[in-house]
């Protein structure tokens, strides 16, 4: 197989292009294919209106995946290149709702907007509806069959999964992102009791000031850049402000736990993603969120 | 679940103090204590104060009475011998321990009640003897275990959770602490460790009884408007006499004091407090003053805070007795045996 | 024992308190014992400073018997307020001797006994320059009349004013004038000496002649106990004070001059029991020396110790009760608040000396059995054997002794130790393993009296909370094996026997020789220590009758017998002595032999 070593550059446009430096061959009993390399058209004529990029491929727009000619939709590979399915699969969906919406002869670009919904996942004093139990462990390795097992059969699976024990070790190690720590600064008393519990010293009360001084006021300082700092609005009783350092959350739900008045609470996320049959009902996802 | 224990994580960029350790390795047992209670921010000062001490956790002896305040020891520090003792009587089992062996670091933690009712007696004479212990008072005005009754230290007028305003004069710790000699006097906020752990270091390294009293709402019976206690009330009334900033020994002090407001005093275990003056002349070094100034607040409506009374000069209770510096539960037993010829002398005189 | 003899009589002093009559007293009962004569004094004192009467009752006994006779033989009458109540007491043929310096009325007399005035205010009042003296010499001069009449050793008792005041030239002048004043008055107007006198003897060789306050004292300097704390009460504070008084001597440190002890005069007795507790906790001997009303004081504390398992020594010197009581009497009434001091489930070690030679040897054992056992252990004294001076063998003192501290995790068991638990049973006796304080740091533990588990942790756990006090009736069981066991005195022959405790030793002997002459022999059996020995459900059993002779009005002794013990409680007939004074073992003799002839007894 024989890979081309490129150097990307901008070009003086700022339009990022490539060098060819040198071939590389690799040797190769079999090779596949496994991205949407075939999406030349040379079989689609040129002369009917649908336009074709400095690629060859389509034209689309990336809102409407509509192409040049109106009513023709384009998406996967055969849209923006080579990208992954499950990309694929969302364009296949705002496709969908264009198609829905051409066919109904309404505004392609009037959609229904993403939307998300933030909902308590307290369930008692101590109890969370998630599991919040911090898990020590490394990642576990999958457990595979052996090299030479595996080219005796073709349809043997490789992957063995985890054992139940690991399974659960290994779901435990999940930080929850789809937890979030949620403040009500008007809710604050100040009491401290989420900044002694937080078992990674991550939030701070102090008087408002630049970045960089309130990164430094976090016990253990908030030293990664490019994760954003949590400053709240001022608070009640002295307008000082709740600092948080996302970066090092483990979502353990201990500050919504200590907090007496709930001003903290562990929200579980969920995204809204609109599709053609919302269009079709036209339900508005956000609705959903105004109503928490 | 985490309400069974606390996760333990260590970060690769936190701090460590001169032992290594880290400020969790200082933390006790989980909190039983009502979410939002101040004596679990006190609890976190006192943490974040033998951390910075770099305090050998088994050289830390940590003692109370009963009470919401005293459960507080099972949550710092649980490389260290606590003493859960009997109510009120926390100060004797300190005097008895600190006979035993002087050299250790005791801190004790009481409530209003367990001090200034059921235990004045010990209290008083605690600091009588100038006991070189850090006592600790988390005074939040009520009796919580027992669910809302008013305390000692009820303001006249406070009201509880259901209307009912105290009408008895309320005991201040610090006034009698002063009055009767005590050699350290502080005041303070749990809701504001800023000033805190500075008072609580420089408490540790006096060497004599270092009174601290620090207000501590009680979330759960004291925190409603009408409580000269909650965290508002105590924010709106507090006053601070002076800044206390607590500097290690052999620290160079990078800060520029102003010589004309600042006050220096060494500390006998170690380190220095300086006392920055606030807007008032006011001078910790006496009593008088102090207790003026103390009263003078208290009628304005203020609740004066911060270091209020330091005499650093006054023997503690080992030099007032001539007791050896070294712990008496390590002198060897042949010099505390006197012999066999001894004994047959001393008989002489019963012939 | 109502006629007296040669070494055998009793010399009773009526004072008024407050005039220094106790040094002479004194000095009369250690001249007769530097004489060879076995003697004991009594001091009936009140709860007061100055001015109310007080009695010194000195008995010398041939025999060596140390209760109080219960007879007088010669009164010195020196109180005019009780002058009548002092004639009255004095036996058939015996002498009173009054200050003649006013005359008396002549209706206090009595045809039976010889009154003999001796004008000493008079004579000391020309003699002595200042009030203090005059009153003070009034009482040497006394026992200047005393040693005429009994033909005593006078070269004995100027020794002693040497050996008393040392280089205090003038008081050793003064007090040979008053006592050659009193000696002369006597020879020159009585006829001396009297029918009984006080011989020269060698009965008191290798003998001491000492109060058990100082020997319990002794015991605690031996033992190598610290930290005393203590709330002064009549009649334990002598035992600080003669504590305080050996540390002066034997506890300083020898590089520094500064103490090797310390002694804490606390705020009331919770203080003093928290602060023996504390120090015995944070690794250091310590004690507490109190009396009844004190005992109640601590039983929150004590109910702790027990709980938590810290040693302590807790010396109760027992004085009359109920509630205030007569500070000044003695009693044994305190037997079963102590082994039960305290709310809850708690039952304490206790040991009862018989006499200051007991309290000094138990006094040490009960340091090794506090820390051994890691429990407050009891020191049941009382007033008699606390307060007054006993004629005592000299104390003994093996130099190889080794305090047993019990199980105390050393550095290298902690080093190789994976994890500490402080309430683990692990050798199956009960007794856990504990740590010192600011010795180690995997010796950390939590000490609580609220609910533990054996780990150590709180618990409000069913089982867990009863596994630990089951446990500590385990250690009950082993503090049984380890209690000093009582003191037997067996023959097959009798039927019948004697259980008693304390200081009632004395006069339970003296009234079985009276017993055994009349043809009514008793077997005896004293009851040293708490938890009871098995051997005291053996001693009920081999008997038909068992007398529990004991000084409080309930029968506590008698009670825990029954409760304790499977003993057959049937055979038990409790005789109790609670007024206050030593037991008389007259009386002794007559409610046994009354309980015998009146059929009551087997």
């Amino acid at each position: 197989m024989r890979f081309s070593v490129l150097d990307w550059f901008k070009d003086e446009k700022g339009k990022l292009t490539s060098k060819k430096i040198n071939d590389v061959v690799i040797p190769c009993d079999t090779v596949i294919l496994a991205i949407g390399q075939e999406n030349s058209f040379p079989w689609v004529e040129r002369d009917i209106g649908l336009e074709f990029d400095q690629w060859e491929v389509p034209v689309v727009d990336s809102v409407t995946y509509e192409s040049t000619i109106q009513g023709v939709f384009f998406g996967g590979d055969a849209a923006f290149g080579p990208q992954n399915i499950i990309e694929a699969v969302e364009h296949g969906h705002q496709a969908a709702i264009s198609i829905h919406k051409y066919c109904e002869k309404e505004s392609l670009t009037d959609r229904l907007e993403y939307g998300m919904n933030l909902i308590t996942a307290k369930m008692g004093i101590h109890e969370w509806s998630y599991s919040n139990d911090y898990g020590y462990e490394n990642r576990f390795e999958v457990p595979t069959v052996p090299m030479n097992e595996r080219f005796k059969d073709i349809n043997i699976e490789v992957e063995l999964g985890f054992e139940p024990g690991q399974f659960q070790e290994e779901v435990e190690r999940c930080l929850n992102c789809d937890i979030q720590t949620d403040f009500a600064a008007n809710l604050c008393i100040e009491c401290d009791a989420c900044i002694d519990i937080c078992p990674v010293n991550c939030l701070m009360i102090t008087d408002n000031d630049d970045e960089d001084n309130l990164r430094k006021k976090i016990k253990t300082p908030a030293d990664n850049l490019e994760q954003d700092l949590f400053v709240s609005e001022d608070l009640p009783q002295t307008g000082r402000v709740m600092l948080k350092d996302e970066d090092v959350c483990i979502h353990c739900g201990l500050c919504a736990e200590r907090c007496p008045t709930a001003a903290w609470d562990m929200k579980k996320f969920t995204l809204k993603v609109p599709y053609a049959l919302d269009e079709a009902n036209a339900i508005d996802v956000n609705a959903t969120k105004k109503a928490v | 679940m985490s309400y069974i224990k606390k996760p333990k994580i260590i970060r690769d960029n936190e701090s460590r103090n001169k032992l290594g350790m880290t400020v969790t390795d200082y933390e006790g047992v989980m909190s039983t204590l009502c979410a939002g209670c101040g004596h679990d921010s006190i609890t976190g000062a006192i943490i974040q104060t033998v951390f910075d001490l770099n305090i050998e956790p088994h050289r830390l002896i940590k003692l109370s009475g009963i009470g919401c305040s005293s459960k507080t020891p099972a949550y710092f520090a649980s490389q260290s011998h606590g003493f859960n003792s009997v109510h009120g009587r926390m100060p004797s089992v300190a005097t008895g321990a600190h006979s035993a062996n002087s050299e250790l670091f005791c801190i004790g933690v009481s409530g209003d009640g367990d001090t200034l009712s059921i235990g004045m007696g010990q209290f008083t004479h605690a600091i009588r003897r100038n006991l070189n212990m850090l006592y600790v008072i988390e005074n939040n005005g009520v009796y919580g275990l027992t669910k809302g009754q008013f305390s000692a230290s009820a303001d006249v007028g406070s009201t509880a959770k259901k209307g009912a305003a105290n009408l008895q004069i309320p005991i201040d710790p610090c006034q009698v602490a002063i009055s009767i000699g005590a050699t350290f006097v502080a005041r303070s906020f749990s809701g504001d460790k800023e000033q805190l752990v500075p008072l609580l270091k420089a408490g540790m390294m006096h060497r004599g009884f270092a009174m601290l009293d620090v207000i501590s709402p009680c979330v759960t019976f004291n925190d409603h408007e009408g409580s000269t206690k909650s965290y508002l009330s105590t924010r709106e009334t507090k006053r601070e006499a002076l800044y206390t900033d607590y500097v290690e020994p052999f620290t160079v002090i990078e800060v520029d004091y102003d010589q004309g407001s600042s006050i220096e005093v060494d500390l006998h275990e170690g380190g220095k407090v300086i006392l920055r003056k606030a807007e008032k002349e006011f001078s910790p070094l006496n009593k008088s003053d102090s207790i003026r100034m103390i009263r003078e607040s208290a009628d304005a409506g203020e609740m004066l805070t911060g270091l209020l009374y330091i005499d650093e000069n006054q023997p503690d209770f080992t030099e007032v007795e001539n007791t050896v510096r070294k712990p008496l539960n390590e002198v060897p037993f042949d010099d505390l045996c006197p012999g066999s010829k001894s004994l047959a002398a001393l008989q002489k005189n019963y012939k | 024992m109502s006629k007296p003899g040669h070494n055998n009589f009793t010399v009773k002093f009526a004072n008024v308190n407050g005039t220094g009559s106790s040094s002479a007293n004194g000095m009369f009962m250690r001249s007769i014992f530097r004489m060879g004569i076995p003697v004991v004094g009594k001091n009936y004192f009140p709860s007061n400073i100055q001015g109310l009467p007080t009695w010194y009752e000195i008995r010398v006994s041939d025999k060596g018997y140390l209760a109080p006779s219960g007879t007088v033989h010669i009164m010195i009458a020196m109180n005019a307020q009780t002058y009548a109540e002092d004639l009255a007491s004095v036996e058939p043929g015996g002498y009173l001797v009054y200050d003649s310096s006013w005359p008396r009325k002549e209706l206090m007399t009595r045809d039976d006994v010889t009154v003999l005035g001796v004008p000493l205010a008079k004579m000391c009042n020309e003699k002595f320059d200042t009030a203090r003296s005059r009153t003070l010499m009034k009482n040497t001069a006394y026992v200047g009349v005393l040693a005429a009449l009994l033909d005593m050793d006078v070269s004995v008792i100027e020794q002693l004013l040497l050996d008393t005041f040392g280089a205090k030239k003038h008081l050793i002048e003064a007090n040979k004038t008053a006592l050659d004043m009193g000696y002369d008055y006597a020879l020159e107007n009585f006829k001396c000496p009297l029918s009984f006198r006080a011989k020269s003897s060698n009965k008191t060789d290798g003998h001491i002649i000492i109060d058990g306050n100082a020997t319990a004292a002794l015991g605690c300097i031996f033992a190598g106990a610290t930290v005393g704390s203590w709330y002064p009460i009549t009649p334990s504070t002598s035992l600080m004070d003669a504590f305080s008084g050996y540390c002066q001597s034997l506890r300083k440190d020898k590089e520094t001059g500064k103490n090797n002890y310390s002694i804490i005069q606390a705020e009331d007795e919770l203080a003093a029991i928290g602060m023996a507790l504390g120090a015995g906790w944070n690794g250091a001997r310590s004690f507490t020396p109190t009396s009844g009303p004190g005992i109640s004081l601590m039983g929150e504390f004590l109910g702790f110790g027990y709980y938590s398992e810290i040693p302590t020594v807790v010396f109760d010197v027992q004085r009359t009760g109920p509630s205030t009581g007569m500070p000044t009497r003695t009693q044994q009434c305190d037997i079963m608040a102590c082994a039960y001091a305290s709310h809850g489930d708690t039952k304490h070690v206790c040991l009862y000396p018989a006499n200051p030679e007991e309290a000094f040897y138990l006094s040490t054992e009960a340091f090794n059995l506090a820390e051994q056992l890691q429990t407050p252990v009891f020191v049941l004294s009382d007033l008699d054997i606390g307060m007054n001076d006993w004629m005592i063998k000299d104390l003994e003192w093996e130099d190889g002794y080794v305090p047993n501290r019990g199980k105390v995790l050393g550095k290298e068991e902690l080093d190789n130790m994976e994890n500490f638990y402080r309430y683990l049973d692990v050798d199956g006796d009960g007794i856990p393993y504990r740590t010192i304080p600011g010795r180690h740091p995997k010796g950390a533990y939590f000490t609580r009296g609220s609910g533990h588990n054996k780990l150590g942790g709180y618990t409000e756990d069913a089982a867990e909370y009863q596994d630990v006090v089951d446990r500590l009736l385990i250690k009950w069981e082993t503090a049984k094996s380890l209690v000093p066991q009582p003191e037997v005195s067996y023959s097959k022959k009798n039927k019948m026997g004697i259980i008693s405790i304390g200081s009632c030793n004395d006069a339970i002997r003296e009234a079985r020789d009276v017993m055994k002459k009349n043809g009514q022999s008793l077997n005896y059996l004293r009851v040293k220590a708490f938890p009871f020995s098995d051997k005291i459900e053996k001693f009920i059993s081999q008997h038909e009758k068992v007398f529990v002779i004991e000084q409080n009005r309930d029968g506590q002794l008698h009670n825990m017998l029954i409760t304790e013990t499977d003993a057959d409680s049937r055979k038990l007939e409790s005789l109790r002595f609670y007024n206050g004074i030593p037991i008389f073992s007259k009386d002794i003799v007559k409610q046994i032999e009354d309980s015998i002839n009146s059929g009551k007894a087997a």
